[in-house]
């Protein structure tokens, strides 16, 4: 059996209806699904607004990544059917879904939260794209996550 | 000698203004001596040589690897994608 794998870094909007429809099988029942969204306001840590989000991407790479980690996902919980893995990249404002990650399954109880959960964080540390904050207080480049390990 | 192309991105590509350039190499450079020589080129990259990632052919490279002939090679910072 074949099951959907679709990984994308795209400029344009991300389509979850279209994207739930490309992972979903006859024999699923269940999807996982993360949205990561451009936050305005910001309470956690240093306090402050955010007018806009700008992103860029190696895209070749990222892709290979990006594919990487549904492998990755598939080894772990092999009851997951379809995945799909968006980082969506450009100039993106407050309350725009950025990045989309979402597994299916036959169940919600096969792991398929997790396996959504592991996707979001792995894409995280390993997938090579990078945000810049603009606000009121200017531009600066998000602070990137901890350094792969050799072979990752 | 080897040909390589270079990718910059993020930080690296804002302190150099440069997306992408083409060097000529020493055959058996490794990704640390190609580091010091692109910090030699651009200056600005000093304060990030040390947080500053590598990769050949889109797969992570660690400072001691070898640079193959004709590779893609990408420097950029720790990533921040979502």
């Amino acid at each position: 059996m074949d099951y959907p794998t679709i990984v994308s870094i795209t400029e344009k909007v991300i389509d979850i209806d279209a994207l739930i429809a490309q992972v979903t099988l006859s024999s699923t029942g269940a999807a996982a699904m993360f949205i990561g969204l451009v936050r305005e306001s910001t309470m956690r840590g240093k306090a402050h607004l955010t007018e806009y989000l700008e992103y860029e991407a190696y895209q070749p790479m990222a892709e290979a990544k990006m594919r990487q980690i549904a492998d990755e996902i598939r080894q772990k919980w092999p009851s997951v059917e379809g995945i799909a893995i968006v980082q969506r990249i450009g100039r993106l404002y407050p309350q725009t879904p950025t990045v989309l990650i979402v597994c299916t399954a036959a169940h919600r109880d096969t792991g398929v939260f997790e396996a959504a959960r592991y996707g979001i964080d792995r894409l995280k540390d390993i997938v090579p794209i990078w945000k810049k904050e603009i606000g009121p207080e200017g531009e600066f480049w998000i602070e990137g996550h901890p350094i792969p390990k050799p072979g990752e | 000698m080897n040909k390589v192309r270079i990718y910059l991105f993020a930080t690296l590509r804002d302190f150099t203004g440069v997306k992408t350039l083409e060097l000529e190499i020493p055959a058996g450079m490794t990704i640390a001596g190609l580091k010091v020589q692109l910090v030699k080129s651009f200056p600005k990259l000093a304060p990030v040589k040390e947080s500053m990632m590598a990769a050949i052919n889109r797969e992570y490279a660690m400072d001691a690897e070898i640079v193959p002939q004709e590779a893609e090679i990408a420097f950029f910072p720790p990533v921040s994608g979502g």
